[in-house]
């Protein structure tokens, strides 16, 4: 840990502030406005200051909405309730760690995500950058702090999330299942530096899978249906005298099971491991893709009716190796086999990303190659959702859409299954349904492979093929050359743009048109980064102008193509030109998190909208991401070429759907780190301007004025 | 209930973000309809209305003042920022964009949020962004075609924003995923019913 740099001081400024205060709910009620059950009916829970507190309960037992009755974020917009905890006396009184910490992440670099809580508590610009780094260090996030969060690993980014809730202080740490997503090894980390930040603090933890954490917590209670308590007291008491409670819960038939199938694993399948019969369906053969972390040479086959499992530390690069099975990307060397496309079937980690149909039982027939209505209803039967069949995929539960996703996927009858991580963030029982899914599928004589960290799963294995770790937090980022254009303030970099464009409305011939291009070719070098970015810029544009020529030449007054049109062509698409192109060129150098401070904390806009606006500007290369995967999942599917209108349609709404379902997780971290009262925040950077914005200024004014000067000087 | 709610402030600016990347997908459509345009430029706004869909769909799930021009604004910005060859151009066609739409629902004074306001919604958004390319893209193209090119806008104005966003926004009330947002709790009346 860094040295404190205020000596005077004798506490960490993210100490809680003393003393906290016991948290009491005392007959809380709450149903959502689109339910017409309560999903906590009467729910009464002392907990005294600084216990430790685990909230146990299957999926659905009401354990979310616990910890945001106690966060004092339940919305009255969208439910009824009564004797509601009041929302938070000062910004992040009480932190909230989500599932998945992507959701709570908001900047576009690690320093900035840690400050984003103290901006929303307006403090001053010294207090702000102590806090982010007292809290970073607390969390035990050990990576370079101008790194994007959004690219680092999972387990980093929980920790992220958790130096989010530290840098304001909270008296009060609300964790809702922070470590389903993770492997263990990494769970273990994200545990060790939660139970530390907590010291000191009051801790409420909801979790399924209990017993990582039976040795550190206080108190362990049991939700069952509309969070009714079904056991409350001593960990060890309540494991010793109400086991049937916590098993009928699906909250312990985890270890049973796990011992279970470690022992029968292998007679499971009937073949031993090493015997895999005939050819392979699907096999690399020293395979590498240096640029996305696969840099020694990878072999792997797999078999008919074999389960395969892919382990390795994340950003060992499985989700790469899967892609080049499945023909989305090729390698740099090596060589791949596969079945033909139609006998290929693969399953996001999220299966929302795959969804396309408005019914279960259509999900399972959307694909062209899922033609088969009766294996589509064996397999309904099969994955448990007969009864579903005509219920909306997106409206099941995580678990039931795995099974939708995976049934859907064998009902293409594949001789190849890829998963991508299918039982992460399950709960035991939801889990053990997805392995017999898998079971099934092998049965079916399906080669089967799954990157995965699951033990359970591993265990089932017929083979095992594990990654080296090069883990993808150690890869140092690629820095960005520097150019002239990045001295300048956002402000400066769009005025040149926007007064150059008002400028180009004084070009009115060919002649001066083309005189005006003349100080933007010179100056473009400034703001260029590299040969291929300027021209990945400055195609499209060339490209545009060019199209713009023709149509002129086309479609104006005077006779088509003729000479005359032809020379208002070409003064027409120097007037757009001049238009655009320093605008272009500039805009290449303003970051989203910088004309945020510049247009927030410089134009002081309205601070929430443009705070809001900087965190969906920043998440749009995970939003890229998303889409790479929702349109590749979708032609895997068979349901059109990247150019379909249809499958274009269907992936935007599978895109909306993705993103509006964070949003609300987002909304909801953001307001627990004070977001939802910030009006008058504070901005960790100063937009500053210096000696190179008087030469941008001047460049501008000169853009501004150089056309109507141009033509001055070709009418002469 | 005219204040943003954190979740109604990060629905809309989300909405921009996912269709500015979108629309690094949708390159694809004028690729397709590339042979016809050349011969015939107006036949482009045929497809015009898919630019307004950020603001139509912000307007009918978040339904507050000013969620249209917020998310159709956002869209551009991001689209400018990502390398868009109309530069600064963009930015103007986020406002007259996504302020036709907001027109429509202002019209109505945020009170009906039903399928022919959607339409006008597209309409209204469609004359503007014609006016605007009018005067900044194609002010030597003659009359007769600018005014084909109007008609080409309106028609992919009401069906690609207001029809097509009118059914996406129900399309979505049906997922769920805007369930805390007041069409997400119509679709679950109209459910219940």
């Amino acid at each position: 840990m860094p040295a404190s740099p205020r000596p005077e001081t004798e506490s960490s400024p993210i100490s809680p502030i003393t003393p906290i205060a016991p948290v009491s709910l005392d007959g809380l009620t709450w149903r959502p406005l689109t339910r017409r059950e309560p999903t906590i009916a009467g729910l009464d829970l002392v907990i005294p200051a600084g216990q430790r507190v685990l909230l146990a309960g299957a999926s659905g037992s009401g354990k979310s909405t616990v910890l945001r009755a106690l966060a004092g974020l339940l919305d009255e917009e969208t439910g009824e309730g009564s004797e509601l905890v009041p929302p938070p006396r000062r910004p992040g009184e009480r932190g909230l760690l989500l599932q998945n910490p992507t959701h709570a992440l908001v900047a576009a670099t690690i320093t900035r995500d840690a400050a984003f809580g103290p901006e929303n508590a307006a403090l001053d610009r010294p207090e702000i950058h102590h806090r982010a780094e007292d809290a970073l260090a607390s969390a035990r996030v050990d990576l370079d702090p101008s790194r994007a969060p959004l690219d680092v690993s999972g387990g980093q980014q929980q920790r992220i999330a958790l130096a989010g809730s530290l840098a304001l202080g909270p008296d009060l740490l609300l964790l809702d299942e922070p470590t389903s997503m993770l492997d263990p090894a990494t769970a273990q980390e994200v545990r060790t530096a939660i139970l530390e930040a907590a010291e000191g603090r009051t801790l409420v933890l909801a979790e399924h899978r209990i017993e990582p954490w039976l040795p550190h917590v206080d108190r362990l209670v049991v939700l069952g249906d509309q969070a009714r308590i079904l056991a409350d007291g001593d960990p060890e008491e309540v494991l010793r005298e109400r086991r049937e409670v916590l098993v009928e819960a699906g909250v312990l038939v985890e270890t049973e099971a796990l011992e279970d199938v470690a022992t029968s694993a292998a007679p499971q399948h009937g073949a031993p491991a090493e015997a895999p019969d005939g050819a392979p369906v699907a096999s690399l053969h020293g395979v590498t893709v240096p640029q996305h972390g696969l840099r020694t040479p990878v072999d792997l086959a797999v078999h008919a009716g074999r389960l395969t499992v892919l382990t390795g530390p994340s950003g060992a690069g499985k989700t790469t190796l899967l892609r080049t099975l499945l023909g989305a990307g090729a390698p740099e060397s090596g060589t791949v086999a596969r079945p033909p496309r139609e006998k290929i079937a693969s399953v996001p980690q999220d299966p929302e990303h795959s969804f396309v149909a408005t019914a279960v039982r259509g999900e399972l027939l959307a694909s062209p190659w899922a033609n088969d209505e009766k294996l589509a209803d064996e397999l309904l039967e099969r994955a448990d959702l007969a009864h579903l069949a005509r219920a909306h995929p997106s409206r099941l539960s995580g678990g039931e859409q795995r099974r939708v996703a995976i049934a859907a996927a064998l009902a293409q009858q594949p001789s190849l299954l890829v998963l991508d991580e299918p039982t992460v963030g399950l709960d035991a029982r939801r889990r053990r349904a997805v392995l017999d899914l898998l079971d099934e599928a092998s049965r079916r004589g399906c080669a089967v492979l799954v990157a995965t960290h699951d033990a359970e799963l591993i265990a089932r294995a017929d083979d095992h093929l594990e990654l080296p770790g090069s883990a993808q937090d150690e890869l140092p980022p690629v820095p960005r050359r520097r150019i002239p254009a990045d001295a300048l303030n956002p402000l400066t970099l769009s005025l040149i743009g926007i007064l150059a464009a008002i400028g180009s409305f004084a070009v009115h011939s060919w002649q001066g048109g083309l005189l005006s291009l003349v100080p933007i070719v010179l100056l473009a070098p400034l703001a260029v980064r590299s040969v291929r970015g300027a021209a990945l810029r400055l195609t499209p544009i060339l490209l545009s102008a060019a199209g713009l020529a023709w149509t002129t030449a086309l479609l104006g007054d005077a006779p088509a193509l003729s000479g005359p049109a032809w020379l208002l062509g070409l003064r027409e698409a120097a007037r757009i030109t001049v238009f655009v192109a320093p605008g272009v060129l500039a805009l290449g150098s303003v970051e989203a998190t910088a004309l945020g401070d510049a247009l927030g904390g410089r134009l002081r806009l309205p601070a929430r909208p443009v705070a809001a606006a900087v965190v969906a500007l920043v998440r749009a290369g995970h939003l890229g991401r998303q889409w790479e995967i929702i349109l590749r999942t979708r032609i895997q599917r068979g349901l059109g070429s990247a150019a379909s209108p249809r499958l274009l349609a269907s992936a935007t709404l599978a895109l909306l759907v993705v993103t509006l379902r964070g949003a609300e997780q987002q909304a909801l971290a953001m307001d627990a780190r004070g977001f939802a009262t910030a009006t008058h925040r504070t901005w960790a950077e100063p937009s500053r301007f210096g000696r190179a914005d008087v030469l941008g200024l001047l460049l501008a004014i000169g853009l501004l004025a150089w056309p109507l000067l141009a033509e001055l000087l070709v009418t002469r | 209930m005219t204040r943003f709610r954190t979740l109604d402030l990060m629905v809309t600016v989300l909405i921009g973000a996912a269709f500015g990347v979108a629309y690094l997908g949708y390159g694809q459509l004028y690729t397709l309809i590339g042979p016809f345009t050349a011969a015939f430029k107006p036949a482009e706004g045929l497809l015009a209305g898919i630019w307004f869909l950020p603001g139509i769909l912000a307007a009918l799930l978040v339904r507050k003042p000013g969620a249209a021009l917020f998310a159709g604004l956002l869209a551009a910005v991001l689209s400018m920022l990502l390398g868009s060859p109309w530069g600064w151009g963009t930015a103007i066609s986020g406002l007259m964009q996504g302020g036709g739409v907001e027109l429509a629902f202002l019209l109505t004074r945020y009170r009906r949020f039903t399928l022919p306001v959607a339409i006008l919604g597209g309409l209204l958004a469609a004359v503007l962004e014609w006016g605007w390319e009018k005067v900044i893209y194609y002010p030597e193209m003659s009359w007769p075609f600018s005014l084909a090119m109007l008609g080409a806008f309106l028609v992919s104005g009401a069906l690609l924003c207001g029809v097509l966003g009118w059914a996406a926004s129900r399309a979505l009330a049906a997922t769920g995923a805007v369930d805390s947002l007041p069409s997400g709790r119509e679709h679950a009346r109209i459910a219940e019913a």
